[in-house]
């Protein structure tokens, strides 16, 4: 049983960090209909923001986290400016834009800070909490707080904000939405820098677990857009459930199967997809080409 | 229809000698007068990346001051860096590429998994190669072409199994080690030497090399409270392994090969975590002698970073290299081979002299981190 509710913390941590990374993909995918394969290059960015800013010039933990939040955000809102000419017209050369920008912001960032990495020690310096044996990092309840945290405010802005709502109004019909005079490129790139901001959370959050470094943003990326998939890509609940889900997949298979942990993982991942292909939470997908 | 046949033939010659190993028929002119080109083939971006910049910089630093000192018989070595990415795909087109462009010898990979995939090209285009790559497989291969800049994981292993159970007594024991090639060498090592001694690890939990979450494989290891806890994987990997040991309440001892010794698996882990880890390596420290503190004082004034052993390993290859192509005059091929083979040299590593396997150093010591450094275990 200590094992099992062991497992059970370190899946939910991880899940939570995924579902984050998870809802950055859907909220420019329920937007544009795009998925955004810079998605992951833009978590480590965010990770190596906050942890300069938090290293470097010794902010508190939680303004470095901002400040690493305004910065993908302006990456978002560029990359999004580059690929605004091709809205409508060329949907592949848009993907291939973003993988572009993917491996730009990788060398980016080797050419900023080196190809090392560096280590992040942990703002929470208190022991775990231990609850008759199972222990609970403190910070681990800081990352599932925060994601929750950050869940939540994205749902009000979503349903309770004119903003949010126009979002929402090009998600479902981008031409009725220009009709009604919502300007549908201001809100894409809102989507972009909002998505670019949930990356930078997530990877701010698991810089102090990880060790943050240039291509740490791959597997990130993979597993978030896993996630994503398995929720039902563009449904925000569902990128939530997705991420929870492909945690504590990969906390269990690790777990019971070893060194087949990863083939076990994406092999439930690919049935439950096969199953239904339009994830849990599957939304009416959008493809503006 | 004959001159036909003559084209063709023609032709095929004129594609075999093209085909022909570097430092045999095709650029001998080259080989005998022009830069000596040698290859620093190492992951230069990836998650290994670390190690190869390491590497390279030692690797250069060996290159350099031979150059300054006039080169090889007055002809200068021509270093070029490839970068693997840590991936044997990779590795496997580099090879071919430095077999067909005239590099006389290549030095690196870092990653045994890179340069288990090189190792057969390199032995057909007969280019000898001194690695830092330490798994057994490497050693197993026999390769006349292939050195090694280290012992493998088996005399890493069997000395620290021999500081931990003959020389302290300790007896439950339970190993984590990751199923990438370094990791699975270390594991089948380890554990052979505790057979050896009757010992049968407590617990022996395995895990991918990307895997960022080991609560479920600790927390079985937990309910064994084992003495010691072996980790057989990477410096990241074991310093994330650490800390999350130390976050569970696991209270063992940590015990493992060189990454453990390395200021990457003490920050990833937190210091305070990996006090009194058991480190096996060849090198402990940049204090353990006066020529070790020489390199280090060099290797700082011209990088300013402090040195470590993976930047070592690499400068003792390549220095046994430019002894060899000394000996060699600059040729490469068999002699060039022979001649590594016949270096003996009292390298940062220790006394080199290469076996039939063509490893070179047959003994470890043992150290202990002491805030966040290794020292010598008999200096704790």
């Amino acid at each position: 049983m200590q094992v099992f509710l062991q497992t059970l913390i370190g899946g939910v941590t991880f899940g939570a960090v995924y579902a984050l990374v998870a809802m950055g993909f859907s909220i420019v995918y329920r937007t544009m209909g795009l998925v955004n394969f810079a998605h992951g290059s833009v978590v480590m960015i965010g990770a190596y923001a906050a942890s300069t800013f938090y290293l470097a010039t010794r902010l508190p933990f939680a303004i470095a986290i901002a400040v690493a939040i305004a910065v993908t955000g302006l990456i978002g809102l560029i990359i999004e400016r580059f690929l605004r000419p091709l809205e409508n017209k060329d949907f592949t050369l848009m993907l291939i834009g973003t993988i572009g920008f993917g491996a730009v912001l990788e060398a980016g960032a080797v050419l900023i800070w080196g190809a090392t990495g560096h280590a992040v020690p942990s703002p929470v310096p208190t022991e775990p909490l231990d609850l008759g044996g199972i222990r609970i990092p403190t910070y681990s309840l800081l990352v599932i707080a925060v994601a929750a945290a950050a869940t939540g405010l994205l749902a009000l802005f979503l349903q309770r904000t004119k903003r949010g709502a126009a979002m929402q109004a090009v998600a479902m019909d981008h031409q009725a939405a220009t009709a009604v005079g919502i300007h549908v490129g201001r809100s894409n790139a809102m989507a972009f820098a909002i998505g670019a901001g949930l990356a930078a959370l997530a990877g701010s959050l698991i810089g102090p677990m990880l060790y943050v470094n240039p291509t740490m943003g791959g597997t990130l990326g993979i597993k978030g857009f896993a996630a994503a998939m398995l929720g039902g890509f563009g449904s925000m609940p569902g990128a939530i459930v997705g991420g929870m889900t492909f945690g504590l997949l990969d906390a269990f298979a690790a777990g019971n199967f070893q060194e087949y942990s990863e083939l076990v993982t994406f092999l439930v991942f690919a049935v439950i997809v096969m199953i239904r292909p339009t994830g849990v939470f599957g939304e009416t997908t959008v493809n503006r080409a | 229809m004959s001159s036909a046949r003559i084209t063709i033939s023609a032709a095929a010659l004129i594609a075999l000698a093209a085909c022909s190993a570097p430092g045999q028929q095709a650029g001998q002119e080259a080989d005998t007068t022009g830069p000596i080109k040698i290859a620093n083939i190492n992951a230069q971006s990836g998650q290994l990346s670390p190690l190869g910049h390491w590497e390279h910089k030692g690797v250069k630093l060996a290159i350099d001051e031979a150059n300054k000192a006039g080169g090889v018989g007055g002809r200068q070595i021509k270093l070029d860096l490839f970068d693997s990415q840590g991936d044997p795909t990779v590795g496997t087109n580099l090879a071919r590429k430095i077999s067909s462009e005239g590099y006389v010898a290549m030095l690196g990979t870092a990653e045994s998994a890179v340069t288990l995939a090189m190792a057969p090209i390199l032995k057909d285009a007969k280019i000898p190669n001194i690695t830092s790559g330490q798994s057994p497989k490497l050693a197993e291969l026999k390769s006349p072409f292939l050195f090694l800049n280290a012992p493998t994981s088996v005399t890493f292993d069997e000395t620290l199994a021999k500081y931990l159970v003959d020389d302290k007594g300790y007896k439950k024991i339970a190993l984590i080690s990751n199923n990438g090639a370094y990791g699975a060498g270390e594991h089948d090592a380890f554990l052979a030497a505790l057979k050896s001694r009757n010992i049968t690890a407590i617990a022996d939990e395995v895990v991918t090399p990307d895997q960022k979450d080991f609560n479920a494989n600790l927390a079985k290891i937990r309910e064994q409270g084992p003495e010691v806890l072996f980790i057989g994987a990477e410096e990241v990997q074991s310093g994330l392994i650490a800390k999350q040991s130390r976050e569970l309440g696991l209270k063992s001892l940590f015990a493992g090969g060189a990454p453990m010794g390395t200021d990457v698996y003490a920050t990833t882990a937190g210091l305070g975590n990996v006090e009194g880890s058991i480190v096996s390596s060849p090198y402990l420290s940049n204090e353990a002698s006066e020529p070790i503190k020489e390199f280090a004082a060099k290797y700082k004034a011209v990088y300013n970073e402090d040195a470590r052993m993976h930047v070592a390993k690499a400068y003792d290859g390549a220095s046994i290299l430019i002894e060899a192509l000394k000996q060699t005059k600059g040729a490469g091929g068999q002699p060039l081979a022979d001649a590594i083979r016949g270096v003996k040299r009292a390298g940062l590593l220790g006394d080199y002299a290469y076996d039939e396997s063509g490893v070179g150093i047959h003994a470890t010591k043992i150290g202990l981190v002491k805030d966040g450094k290794v020292v010598p275990e008999s200096a704790s």
